[in-house]
């Protein structure tokens, strides 16, 4: 048996425990740490699926995933310190 | 003997992200649970392409992957620090006075 879908077994795990902390995090910025979990996940699957698939194009989808997930951390974060110093909390 | 090496570190970048993951549930508070996250994240990511470039041997695939590497060194730092100080001035408070964070 390929040793990938093991890696895959024991990614999914990690990805449920993140989406528990996405899900129950008290302040908006613990949702944002559990995305930014989720986005690491994301493309160590994708290079899992290359390595299953034996094709390279899966590695285009984690570059862009890890493009995708810097503009998106940065954005809650910058909205998270705008919404806060501006005094509208929750 | 290198692909076996690969494997190797791939299993050690899986065994590093769920250390991540137990992090993001037991630690109490926002800017710990961020500590944990980022740091051990950057460190699997990186792992587990360096195990599939040693396991791969084929220029195709190490050229993405350090591509892949190189963009996770440049800009995770940035995006910790942007996520840390959101969640410091989220926490700014009673809570952040107890816990000695200001």
């Amino acid at each position: 048996m390929n040793p990938v879908y093991a890696f895959v077994l024991l990614l999914v795990v990690a990805a449920i425990v993140g989406f528990y902390r996405l899900l129950a995090g008290p302040t908006r910025a613990d949702r944002v740490i559990a995305l930014d979990l989720l986005f690491a996940v994301a493309i160590v699957l994708s290079i899992c699926a290359a390595l299953a698939s034996g094709s390279p194009a899966f590695l285009d989808v984690a570059v862009g995933l890890s493009l995708v997930g810097f503009v998106a951390t940065i954005a809650w974060a910058r909205l998270i310190d705008r919404q806060v110093t501006q005094g509208e909390d929750r | 003997m290198l692909a076996l090496s690969g494997w190797v570190l791939c299993a050690l970048g899986i065994a590093v992200i769920l250390i991540a993951a137990i992090g993001l549930v037991k630690l109490p508070d926002a800017l710990s649970r961020q500590h944990a996250v980022t740091k051990a994240g950057t460190v699997a990511v990186i792992f587990f392409a360096t195990g599939v470039a040693m396991i791969a041997q084929d220029p195709a695939w190490s050229g993405r992957l350090l591509v892949i590497i190189v963009l996770l060194l440049l800009t995770l730092p940035l995006a910790s620090h942007a996520l840390s100080r959101a969640a410091a001035r989220e926490m700014s408070g009673s809570e952040a006075k107890t816990r000695h964070y200001q």
